[in-house]
């Protein structure tokens, strides 16, 4: 089942020369890890925002083709509307939170929603112990740790359950070790909860274990689309400027010198080092 | 961040803290208008004393004693005022009844300061949100204040990164007279508006992306309920609220003066 369909999107900010979004087409299957990359302005923050109606609602501007997300056109809803199916997680856990506590701040959105009470606290538990920040529900969100905050950010958007979760580079602010835990945390909302995610990340290496969907923008286009085992591989993709893994870029120095070490494109060092170990004891 | 220290806030647990925000703003206001009514000192000496007890069991003792300090100056000022005006006023005589008079505005002040320092220092800012949701206060107004709040120290560590930067490139700040220094600060103000503002951009997506304003009719996930605690609070307050009127009004007379006594 498709849940979003985008088709022939352009996109013009207010006061913009040409468009940031650029005649992009995509189809995003129910219960999918969808990754999209590409480097710096390529449009990708920007598309994230036309999933829940932030553009053109919010921004304003030119759009020109059609979004339907969770069967609904996104020009004719409210973003308010769309946050029921769609969550989105920012950049900066900081700006994202506004209680003075970690449990008030995921009751938010329910709150908005004009959820009973009783309703409220069973979701509100149940997404901060699947984030794992129960412990924290009473602390002040200025004194938890970025990638604790970006874990509340992430569970103030799963209270609402939405359908797809969208995360715009959420772990820009976070140490390695903190960004692999929160990857991990939305992985298994994706596994357990078959909630659709929709992840922008330059952290390939950390990333591109997880999905099956790879989506490539530049300068506005996506240009490389399908299994991140080929494409992380393709001479184009090195040629844009995308993160590779370094297990990937290894692999393929290995492969061109001549050593085969196997069929598959690794994605992260622990597959190489398996498929290095089998190659090397035989 | 020693600057900013004061203005973060710190989650506090005591029986003072704990009671009901709108029943202890009632109460403030019992003390303020018994404050008024009176003009003698013993009544005031017995209001002012009636706050200890409060300070204790909240053991905020080393914040209030501050904020009193702080009002030692506005309290001396008064006092010296008071003294002065009636000296000149009595063709330079000074009776010990105007010296008592003097002592007692200056309690009054002193009063009048306490308790709502004693409100403020115990009650934390997200319970007094919630008093303004639940006291039929738009929440827009509610949701200000307590994103406020919340947003204090962020905007304290900002500034102390800017003004670090600046200082990095060769700002002084502490050189120059009182004007030059002043000026000083405008590289320093002008970046934290522009990443203020940017930041309540941000703000507003995220708001508007967890359905902010989706009904009319929002709910909360809290209920403000009274417990044993405030209903005892209310008590005393009435009881305040009573005598005071009851001796003000009907025996102005049985309220002796110290003065009388030598």
């Amino acid at each position: 089942m498709t849940i979003i369909k985008i088709s022939d999107l352009v996109y013009t900010y207010p006061g913009g020369s040409k468009p940031s979004i650029d005649g992009v087409s995509l189809k995003i299957e129910k219960g999918e890890f969808v990754l999209i990359t590409g480097p710096s302005g390529c449009g990708k923050t920007s598309l994230c925002r036309t999933f829940n109606g932030l553009v053109p609602h919010f921004y304003q501007g030119e759009l020109k083709g059609q979004v339907i997300v969770a069967g609904q056109d996104i020009t004719s809803k409210q973003t308010s509307d769309m946050a029921k199916h769609v969550g989105l997680v920012f950049q900066n856990p900081e700006n994202q939170l506004f209680a003075l506590s970690v449990e008030k701040d995921v009751a938010f959105g329910l709150e908005n929603l004009g959820m009973s009470r009783e309703e409220m606290r069973k979701r509100v538990d149940w997404a901060l112990n699947l984030t794992g920040i129960y412990d924290l529900r009473e602390r002040s969100p200025h004194e938890v740790s970025g990638g604790q905050q970006q874990r509340v950010a992430i569970a103030s958007v799963l209270a609402m359950q939405p359908e797809i979760i969208v995360l715009d580079e959420p772990t820009s602010f976070l140490d390695p070790l903190s960004a692999e835990r929160i990857f991990e945390v939305i992985y298994k909302l994706n596994q357990e909860q078959n909630i659709t995610v929709v992840l922008v990340e330059h952290r390939l290496d950390l990333t591109a274990k997880y999905t099956n969907h790879l989506v490539v923008m530049n300068k506005g286009k996506i240009c490389l689309e399908g299994n991140p085992r080929d494409i992380l591989y393709s001479e184009e993709t090195s040629r844009i400027g995308v993160g590779i893994p370094k297990a990937t870029l290894l692999y393929k120095k290995l492969k061109t010198a001549g050593f085969e070490v196997n069929k598959q494109t690794p994605l992260s060092s622990d597959e190489l080092a398996d498929q290095l170990m089998e190659t090397l004891s035989k | 961040m020693s600057v900013f220290d004061g203005l973060k806030f710190r989650k506090v647990f005591s029986p003072i803290h704990n009671l009901d925000p709108r029943i202890k703003f009632i109460y403030v206001i019992a003390i303020f208008i018994s404050a008024i009514l009176f003009s003698q000192i013993l009544p005031l000496a017995i209001l002012f004393l009636m706050q200890l007890p409060f300070v204790f069991l909240a053991r905020v003792q080393k914040q209030w004693v501050r904020s009193l300090r702080g009002a030692a100056f506005l309290a001396g000022f008064i006092f010296i005022v008071n003294i002065l005006t009636t000296y000149f006023y009595n063709d330079f005589n000074l009776t010990a009844l105007n010296v008592e008079s003097a002592l007692a505005m200056t309690m009054r002040f002193v009063v009048l300061v306490e308790s709502f320092s004693v409100f403020f220092l115990t009650t934390s800012p997200d319970y007094l949100g919630l008093a303004l949701e639940q006291s039929r206060v738009p929440y827009e107004f509610a949701f200000a204040f307590t994103t406020a709040v919340r947003f204090v120290p962020v905007l304290a560590e900002e500034a102390q990164t800017i003004m670090d930067a600046q200082k990095a490139r060769g700002l002084e700040l502490e050189k120059g007279s009182l004007l030059k220094r002043i000026r000083n600060y405008i590289p320093i103000l002008i970046p934290l508006i522009v990443s203020a503002i940017r930041r309540s951009l941000e703000l507003a997506e995220a708001m508007e992306s967890r359905a902010w304003g989706a009904t009319k009719k929002r709910t909360n996930l809290y209920l403000l309920k009274l417990h044993k605690g405030d209903y005892i609070l209310l008590g005393i307050t009435a009881l305040i609220l009573i005598v005071t009127i009851y001796v003000r009004f009907f025996l102005p007379e049985a309220i002796p003066l110290i003065s009388s006594f030598f």
